[in-house]
């Protein structure tokens, strides 16, 4: 728990502080992992992480960051971290954009208290999860199986007189299947990671089959043909595809100090066919990248980035907006006390059409549908994702179950390809998270419908 | 931090028939140079306490970053216990009292730096990259550790680590295109400034070559991957050593130790006591000291690495490749991992690709089948070779094949090795049948 008079602390630090701006966040987290690997229990149990980061700035001056997991440190730390600040000498200032002084505490509600439920128990729900993927077949020759709950208490206190404590619960579970035959081996994940309590993980059975079922299916697969072809991506594959390709380039601090990426990814510039429409909504409800502020205390909200093609918006921190002219978005996020804010997505989409995944299909004789993610990174323009597994499209259906599915493409090529998309989006409620500057994993959502690219880059091994 | 683990072994007790804990505290200084400027500087101050122990027989764990009282200590002891409850049964092995080799980890001056020195060693970077339209970023990251280890078998020491790292990127965006070129210096000591100048050329070198876009070639051809370009050769090799991988029976080298599983010229060795290298230690995170042990031989696998709990259960020692964060328990880690080099300069690597490809970076290593060895993915950075000459970048290509094929035949090392990360050094190597894909 947190010290009952943090809030006091924390002005009293802040009070003593001579920089022109300075801030102080504080974390306390209580975590449950229960592991299983194969049949044997890797490990169940608690851990307690907790600490503080400041950051402080003077004018003409850089950033000074400090963190650290002594709490009774934090005068001296903020110290350390003018310092540092005035160590740091810049001819154009950092600024930040205006933001009203708040107070505000928010403790939302789960569907079962995670801490109020016994280790034993949390450990016999997931080795009945885990039995279930060892049993589909002999020749799933590993699993892991894994659950996690975390409870942070979050506070932030700044010296333009805000004062915010949120509570952010975490859970989730994840599920892995090895099969193997011979030589042959094969993988299938599936991961789920919320914003809720003890009973949003109940019922998951399905999730756990699936993947055990999926990786002894993959055994016999062949590899996709590879080549420049019509793709077909599903509703998660294509929100891992909205987040690498294009959520990345929208993030203010990959263009704010960059004249040449700035002219790049220009407000009114066409990025895409009529029909794309892309967005981040850290308020959105009850989603894992959701929360009522960032890590900089700016509440979150929807912010539209793609109207019918066109560049319309980016994601900003209060540096990257008052250095662009534009307003904060709430995505400077942190994943935790040891790193300063950056600016990151939160929920990020691409909003749905309509018809169905047999429309999007019909017409392609011969093509790539593609299914779930298992990676994906950006190169700047450039970006790759690995699909779970795919089919191959031929003669206007789905066709043979295919492995080693890789898309690679260039972020304006490709949305310029897009040629149409479902009616079926959804939200895709996955674990795991997003890494950027050394911070992963971020918890992030991603949401999409079915989307059909005219061509795709789609690998494999090609003929000598 | 003796006193916290005398403190926690004292709370034990009678309670658990053998445990083991561990104290790190690390300090990092960071600083974080953008298009050319120094804009930001962190520190971290970080201390975890990780305690195992084993009651009933059945082993349990529990971490802290709250070091503040005996009342902290005493919930990760609680915590441990309740673990232990719900724990598998393991009969680990604890390393009792023994001699260590001795090994230097620690720099005097290293720990000394203050912000302005750091700086220098960035600006130093930063200032040789200015060109017209590169955008330079960098960063210096000071790293200072204290490493407090006990055991109930008697074995107890401490020892304090250090370790620099400059870093530098340039990126060009010219229209649509972006050509973006990365290198760094990581190890113990502070680099020296030939050391900075050296990755400084490198990147220039890079840029340079990436000027021109040329086709990408098509087919089966052969391919120089240098250095921070080989990583999905290795990585499925390092995955497929682990003795927990060999344990859960997915290693597609489980059954192949004592074979010649490799082109000849594959040497492999895991050395922690390797001279001013960031994964330099007396002992792993376990106690059990640190000794040099050959992987691969000629081509020939002979050994995996094992901690104590994987040892155990296939029935082995461990290798003394424990390595342990605050939380969850110990995992199998390499420790310096060096491959031989060889005598090849560029001019000779280049002629030995003839028609083919260079690749110095690719995107999505890691993603996908890793341990099965099949890699494809996009080039980040590449270059053609025609008649053994570089003629120009190639974007919009790919990459594929199967890492254990392909290793079967090299066709030439290189000697300009890089200590990747401060702790793997990689030669440049050629390889024959890459599959090249285009679009």
């Amino acid at each position: 728990m947190l010290p009952s008079d943090l809030r006091d602390r924390l002005a009293e630090a802040l009070k003593g502080s001579r920089a022109d701006y300075a801030e102080v966040r504080v974390e306390h987290t209580r975590s449950t992992r229960v592991a299983f690997r194969g049949a044997r229990l890797e490990g169940a149990g608690e851990s307690v992480d907790g600490g503080g980061c400041v950051r402080v700035l003077s004018r003409g001056h850089g950033w000074g960051v400090a963190s650290f997991t002594a709490l009774d440190g934090i005068p001296a730390m903020l110290a350390a971290a003018e310092e540092m600040s005035r160590a740091i000498h810049l001819e154009r200032p950092v600024r930040l954009a205006e933001m009203p002084r708040r107070e505000d505490v928010s403790v939302p509600a789960v569907d079962g208290d995670p801490r109020e439920v016994p280790l034993g128990e949390k450990r016999r729900l997931l080795e009945h999860l885990n039995g279930l993927m060892l049993a589909v077949s002999p020749k799933i020759a590993d699993t892991g199986a894994s659950y996690f709950d975390n409870w942070t208490e979050w506070a932030f206190a700044n010296s333009e007189g805000s004062w915010l404590y949120e509570v952010r619960p975490e859970i989730g579970l994840s599920a892995q299947a090895t099969a193997r035959d011979g030589d042959t081996i094969e993988r299938s994940l599936e991961s789920l990671g919320l914003r809720h309590g003890w009973r949003s993980v109940q019922d998951r059975e399905g999730m756990f089959r699936a993947a055990a079922e999926r990786a002894l299916a993959l055994l016999a697969a062949p590899t996709v043909e590879g080549g420049t072809l019509p793709v077909v991506l599903d509703p998660r594959l294509a929100g891992v595809f909205v987040h690498e390709a294009f959520g990345h380039l929208s993030e203010a601090d990959f263009v704010y100090e960059n004249p040449e990426a700035r002219a790049m990814m220009t407000l009114g510039r066409r990025f895409g066919s009529e029909l794309v429409n892309i967005g981040d909504d850290g308020s959105a409800a009850g989603l894992r990248g959701t929360l009522p502020y960032d890590d900089e205390g700016t509440p979150t909200q929807r912010t539209p980035l793609v109207d019918h093609g066109v560049l319309v918006g980016r994601l900003h921190s209060r540096e990257t907006a008052a250095a662009m002219g534009e307003a904060p978005t709430g995505n400077a996020r942190a994943i935790d006390f040891r790193h300063p804010p950056i600016v990151r997505m939160t929920n990020t989409y691409i909003e749905g059409g309509s018809g169905t995944l047999d429309d999007l299909v019909r017409d392609i004789p011969l093509g790539v549908y593609a299914v779930d993610a298992v990676g994906g990174q950006t190169y700047l323009e450039n970006f790759s994702f690995t699909a779970a597994h795919g089919y191959m499209i031929r003669g206007g259906k789905l066709a043979e179950l295919v492995k080693d599915v890789t898309l690679a493409g260039n972020l304006f090529q490709s949305l310029a390809a897009i040629d149409a998309l479902a009616g079926d989006f959804q939200w895709n409620q996955m674990g795991g998270g997003c890494g950027k500057g050394g911070q992963f994993p971020l918890p992030v959502t991603e949401g999409a419908p079915h989307v059909r690219f005219r061509e795709l880059l789609v690998g494999g091994e090609v003929a000598a | 931090m003796r006193i916290a683990l005398d403190h926690v072994f004292d709370r034990i007790g009678r309670r658990a028939e053998g445990a083991d804990a561990l104290i790190r505290s690390e300090s990092q200084l960071t600083l974080r140079f953008e298009t050319g400027r120094l804009k930001e500087s962190a520190l971290r101050q970080e201390t975890g306490l990780n305690l195992r122990l084993v009651t009933g027989g059945r082993v349990g764990f529990a971490g802290t970053t709250d070091l503040s009282g005996i009342r902290a200590l005493d919930d990760v002891v609680a915590r441990a216990l309740a673990s232990a409850s719900e724990g598998e049964a393991c009969a680990l092995a604890w390393p009792a009292a023994t001699r260590r080799d001795p090994v230097r980890t620690f720099d005097d001056t290293v720990a000394g730096l203050d912000v302005a020195t750091l700086a220098a060693l960035g600006r130093r970077m930063v200032d040789q990259l200015a060109r017209d339209g590169w955008q330079v970023s960098a960063s210096v990251d000071r790293y200072v550790e204290e490493t407090t280890f006990a055991n109930t078998a008697g074995q107890i020491f401490a020892y304090r680590s250090t370790a620099v790292a400059v870093s530098a990127d340039v990126t060009r965006v010219k229209g649509d295109d972006v050509l973006m070129a990365y290198d760094d210096v990581t190890a113990m000591t502070v680099p020296a400034g030939v050391e900075l100048d050296a990755a400084v050329a490198r990147i220039v070198t890079r840029m340079k070559r990436g000027e021109r876009v040329v086709e990408p070639p098509e087919g089966k051809l052969p391919v120089l991957f240098t250095p921070s370009g080989s990583e999905c050769l290795f990585l499925p090799l390092r995955q497929a050593l682990s003795g927990k991988t060999v344990l859960q029976g997915i290693s597609p080298l489980g059954d192949k130790v004592g074979e010649p599983a490799f082109d000849a010229t594959l040497d492999l060795v895991d050395d922690p006591l390797h001279p001013g290298r960031t994964a330099s230690r007396p002992a792993d995170d376990e106690g059990v000291p640190s000794r040099r042990l050959p992987l691969i031989e000629q081509g020939v696998v002979r050994r995996f690495i094992y901690d104590l709990e994987t040892a155990a259960r296939a029935g082995t020692a461990s290798t003394g490749h424990g390595r342990r964060g605050t939380f969850g328990k110990p995992v199998i880690a390499f420790s310096n991992l060096a491959l031989r080099l060889g005598d090849a300069d560029e001019a000779a690597l280049l002629g030995a690709v003839g028609q083919g490809l260079v690749v110095e970076d690719l995107i999505g290593v890691g993603q996908g089948n890793v341990i099965s060895g099949a890699f494809s993915h996009p080039v980040a950075l590449a270059y053609r070779v025609d008649g053994g000459e570089i003629t120009g970048r190639v974007k919009d290509a790919a990459v594929a094949g199967n890492a254990f094929e392909l290793l079967k035949r090299i066709r030439m090392v290189g000697r300009e090795g890089k200590w990747i990360g401060g702790s793997r050094l990689v030669p440049p190597i050629v390889l024959d049948a890459v599959s090249v894909a285009r679009r």
